[in-house]
C-alpha cells in the first residue's frame, strides 16, 4: 500500500434491512424474496419513509449521506469524539433508530465500501478497528464487490477472495480487467473507489434557482431540479469531472434550510436527481414556501467515461422526462405512470402502473406461469372495476352455472353496464377459475365466458357469486 | 409557482427533435398499416382519428415506438396493455395519463411537446378553439395526435369498417383472431380512400395484413376444427 494519504477515512454505514428486500438495485438483496404485500407502493414511498430515519441520524452528524433508501453513511471522526468513541457512537445511533421503531445494523470501517460490508456482518453490524480493514476484507468473497461481470470472471482465474485480489499488483489488475478491475483493486485494498481531485477547481460548479414568489408546493421545485441537474451535469462534463455526491439545498422563505447529501457517483441522470429532491421535499412540511433550490456537486473526481453506462435503452430522453414531469406538476406524481407487465389471472391484474420516475418491480412477474391466464389475444380494453352485466337465456332467465360447471341454459342476451340487451351471436365457456384459494382475503371463484354480441363486440365476462361481470372487451 | 415553471422552461436548452427521425417527417407504422397511409407512415404534426377506442390506435403507434419513438396514452383508464404489448407496442416507451382531469387540453399539449405520438380519448367533445390549439401544438412539436373519437379537423381518418372474430362458436372454441377491414380517408383534395384487411389482432395478438375474405374466410386461419362466426 503506497502512501497513508490515500487511506480511506473512517465511515459508519447504517443499514435498515426493512427497506432492502424491495431494493433491486442493491447488491445485498440475498435472502429477500421480493414478496411484500404491504409495500406495493414501490421504492419511492419507501424512500420517503426513510427520510424519518435520516432525520434521527442527523442528530448525530449533520452531514448524512443517503446512499439509497435504507442505507446511509456518516463520517465518524467528529461524532465519535463527541459520543465517546466509535463503539459508543454505533451503539447510541442504533438505539436511537431502534426507538423510532426501525431495526438497523451499523458497520464502521475505513472507507464506505468496507463499512457497508461491515454493516452486513452479523445481526447488529461490526466495528472494524482502524487499519484492520484490509484484513477484514481479505476473507470476503469477490462477490461482495457487487460487480457481476468481474465477480464471474475472477473466480475462474482462481481469485476467489478480496484478499487474493488485493495481492494482485494494482497496475496488473487495471491492465487485465480495465477500469472495473482498477476500481475493484482499490476497493479490495480498503481504499476509496477513486482518488478525489485534490483541490476544488476554481469555478463554482453549483447551480441554483430562486423562486420569486416562493413556491408554495414542492412540485415546481422538483420540476426545476431536473433542469438544474442538467445544468450541473453539463458544467461537470465540461470540466471533465463527475461528482461522488450531490448536495441538495433547499431554502424556505422563512430562512429554514433543508440540506441533504445524495450518493451520485456520476451515475444519476438529471431525472434521478430530481427524484431525490422529491424524496427530500416529501418529508418536509414547511409553512413558508420554497425560496431557493441549489445543487452542489460534492467530492469531485475525474470523469471515467462509464457514466450512464448502467442505464438501459429506454431511459427517457430529456424531452420526454421534461414533458412527463410537467404533467406530474399539473396532476400529481401518481397520475403519470409507466406500465410494467406483471403476473395475474384477471386481465386487470396483469399490469402494474408505476409513477413516472419511480422504479417498479412487479411482485408477481409475468414470466411465471399462471395456469388459468386467458390465452392470447388479450383484450384491448380492460376494466379496472368490472362492469355489472346481465346474461339471460332464451326465456329471459338469468344464466347460472352449477358447482359442476353445468350451464342452466345457453346465453342468448347480454346487457353490459345497464345498457340495452344485445343478442349473443357466439359464446364459449364456462371456464372455472379458482384464484388464490390459499388466501381467504383474495380468494375468488369464477366461471369465465367469452361472448360476442350482434353489434360486433367481443366480451370477457365472468359469473362470480351469482353475479355477471364484464372484465374486458376485445375490439 | 407559475413563475418558477416559466423560469425553468426559459432556461431549458433548445429542443432537439432529431432523436427519432425517419424519412420526410413520417413516423413509421407496422407493415400492415403501410398501404393505408399516404407515404406509408404517420405524418408528423398531424391529427389522425381511429373511431372508437380499441386495438386500432394502440397498433397504429406500435411501429413508431418500435423505431424508438415515445408514446403517451391519455384519457383511457381501461387500456388493455397486454393486448398493446402483443400487438407490438413496446411498453418500455409508453406513458399513461389515465385521467388527464379538467385541464386535459393543457396536459395533452404538454405531452405533445415531449412525446412523438399521443393517443387520446378526449374526456369531452372539445370546442373548435381547443381543437385548433391542440392541432397547433402537434404541428409545432412535430408530433402525431391520434384521437379515439370525433375530430373534425383531422388530416386522416382510420375506421374499422367491418370485422369478424374467428375461433368461437355457440358454446365451443374461443376467441382466436379478428379479421378487420380498416378504411382510411384523408382530408386533402385528390386524397383517395384506401382500405386493407388486417388481423386486428391475429392469433398471438400480433397485428398483420390479412387476405381479403373470399367466400369462406375461415380457411385463412389453419384452424379447421372450429367454425367461423361472423359478427359484422
Amino acid at each position: 500500500m503506497t502512501g497513508q494519504a490515500t487511506a480511506a477515512r473512517r465511515v459508519l454505514v447504517l443499514r435498515c434491512p426493512d427497506w432492502l428486500d424491495s431494493d433491486s438495485a442493491s447488491s445485498d438483496r440475498a435472502g429477500g424474496d421480493g414478496v411484500d404485500s404491504d409495500r406495493s407502493g414501490g421504492d419511492s414511498a419507501a424512500a420517503r419513509a426513510f427520510e424519518s430515519v435520516v432525520a434521527v441520524v442527523e442528530n448525530f452528524c449533520p452531514q448524512v449521506e443517503v446512499l439509497r433508501p435504507g442505507v446511509c453513511a456518516i463520517a465518524t471522526r467528529g461524532p465519535a469524539r463527541y459520543f465517546g468513541g466509535e463503539a459508543e457512537l454505533a451503539r447510541k445511533l442504533t438505539e436511537a433508530v431502534g426507538r423510532a421503531g426501525v431495526s438497523c445494523q451499523a458497520g464502521i470501517a475505513d472507507g464506505l465500501f468496507a463499512a457497508g460490508l461491515a454493516a452486513r456482518a452479523g445481526p447488529t453490524g461490526l466495528l472494524v478497528p482502524p487499519g484492520e480493514t484490509p484484513e477484514f476484507l481479505a476473507g470476503l468473497p469477490v462477490g461482495a464487490l457487487g460487480m457481476p461481470e468481474l465477480c464471474e470472471l475472477l473466480p475462474r482465474l482462481g481469485i476467489e477472495t478480496l484478499g487474493q485480489l488485493a495481492a494482485l499488483p494494482p497496475a496488473e489488475a487495471a491492465s487485465r480487467f480495465g477500469p472495473p478491475g482498477k476500481l475493484a483493486s482499490r476497493l479490495a485494498r480498503g481504499l476509496d473507489p477513486r482518488p478525489l481531485v485534490p483541490r476544488p477547481p476554481a469555478a463554482d460548479l453549483s447551480v441554483q434557482l430562486e423562486f420569486d414568489p416562493p413556491a408554495e408546493q414542492s412540485e415546481p421545485a422538483i420540476f426545476a431540479a431536473k433542469a438544474l441537474a442538467d445544468q450541473m451535469h453539463e458544467r461537470l462534463a465540461a470540466a471533465g469531472l463527475a461528482c461522488v455526491r450531490v448536495q441538495v439545498q433547499v431554502r424556505c422563505a422563512d430562512g429554514q434550510e433543508l440540506d441533504r447529501l445524495w450518493r451520485h457517483d456520476g451515475l444519476l441522470s438529471a431525472l434521478a436527481v430530481a427524484e431525490r429532491v422529491r424524496w427530500q421535499l416529501d418529508g418536509w412540511h414547511g409553512a413558508a414556501g420554497i425560496a431557493l433550490l441549489r445543487l452542489v456537486p460534492d467530492q469531485l473526481v475525474r470523469a471515467t467515461g462509464r457514466q450512464l453506462a448502467l442505464w438501459g435503452d429506454s431511459v427517457p430522453s430529456d424531452r420526454v422526462a421534461r414533458a412527463a414531469i410537467r404533467v406530474q406538476a399539473m396532476l400529481g406524481h401518481d397520475r403519470v405512470t409507466r406500465p410494467v407487465l406483471a403476473g395475474g389471472r384477471r386481465p386487470a391484474d396483469q399490469v402494474l402502473l408505476v409513477p413516472f420516475g419511480d422504479n417498479g418491480v412487479p411482485q408477481r412477474t409475468a414470466d411465471r406461469p399462471w395456469p388459468d391466464q386467458i390465452p392470447a389475444p388479450a383484450p384491448a380494453t380492460v376494466f379496472g372495476v368490472p362492469l355489472t352485466a346481465s346474461v339471460t337465456d332464451d326465456s329471459g332467465r338469468e344464466v347460472t352455472v352449477s358447482g359442476r360447471a353445468q350451464l342452466s341454459a345457453p346465453p342468448a342476451r347480454l346487457s353490459a353496464d345497464g345498457g340495452p340487451a344485445r343478442v349473443v351471436t357466439a359464446w364459449a365457456g364456462p371456464w372455472p377459475v379458482t384464484e388464490r384459494w390459499w388466501d381467504p382475503r383474495h380468494a375468488r371463484r369464477q366461471a369465465r365466458f367469452q361472448l360476442i354480441t350482434d353489434d360486433g363486440n367481443a366480451w370477457l365476462a365472468a359469473l362470480q357469486d351469482g353475479r355477471w361481470l364484464i372484465e374486458a372487451s376485445y375490439d | 409557482m407559475e413563475t418558477g415553471i416559466a423560469q425553468v422552461i426559459s432556461l431549458s436548452p433548445m429542443r432537439h427533435r432529431d432523436d427519432v427521425l425517419t424519412g420526410a417527417g413520417l413516423l413509421p407504422v407496422l407493415p400492415a398499416f403501410r398501404e393505408l397511409l399516404p407515404g406509408g407512415g404517420l405524418q408528423r404534426g398531424s391529427v389522425v382519428t381511429t373511431g372508437d377506442w380499441g386495438l386500432l390506435p394502440l397498433a397504429l403507434a406500435a411501429g413508431a415506438v418500435a423505431d424508438g419513438a415515445w408514446c403517451a396514452i391519455a384519457g383511457v383508464p381501461a387500456v388493455g396493455l397486454r393486448a398493446a404489448a402483443q400487438a407490438g407496442l413496446d411498453l418500455e416507451r409508453v406513458l399513461l395519463v389515465a385521467e388527464p382531469g379538467p385541464g386535459w387540453t393543457q396536459v395533452v399539449a404538454s405531452l405533445l411537446d415531449g412525446f412523438d405520438i399521443v393517443l387520446l380519448r378526449p374526456p369531452e367533445q372539445p370546442s373548435a378553439q381547443l381543437r385548433r390549439k391542440l392541432e397547433a401544438a402537434a404541428r409545432r412539436y412535430s408530433s402525431v395526435l391520434v384521437i379515439a373519437g370525433d375530430w373534425p379537423g383531422a388530416q386522416s381518418r382510420l375506421l374499422v369498417a367491418d370485422a369478424e372474430w374467428t375461433g368461437i362458436g355457440l358454446g365451443h372454441g374461443r376467441l382466436r383472431a379478428r379479421k378487420a377491414q380498416v378504411v382510411a380517408s384523408g382530408r386533402g383534395a385528390g386524397e383517395r380512400t384506401r382500405s386493407a384487411w388486417l388481423w386486428l389482432p391475429g392469433p398471438d395478438g400480433a397485428v398483420m395484413a390479412a387476405a381479403e375474405p373470399a367466400g369462406i374466410a375461415g380457411t385463412v386461419l389453419a384452424d379447421p376444427g372450429e367454425p367461423l362466426v361472423s359478427n359484422g
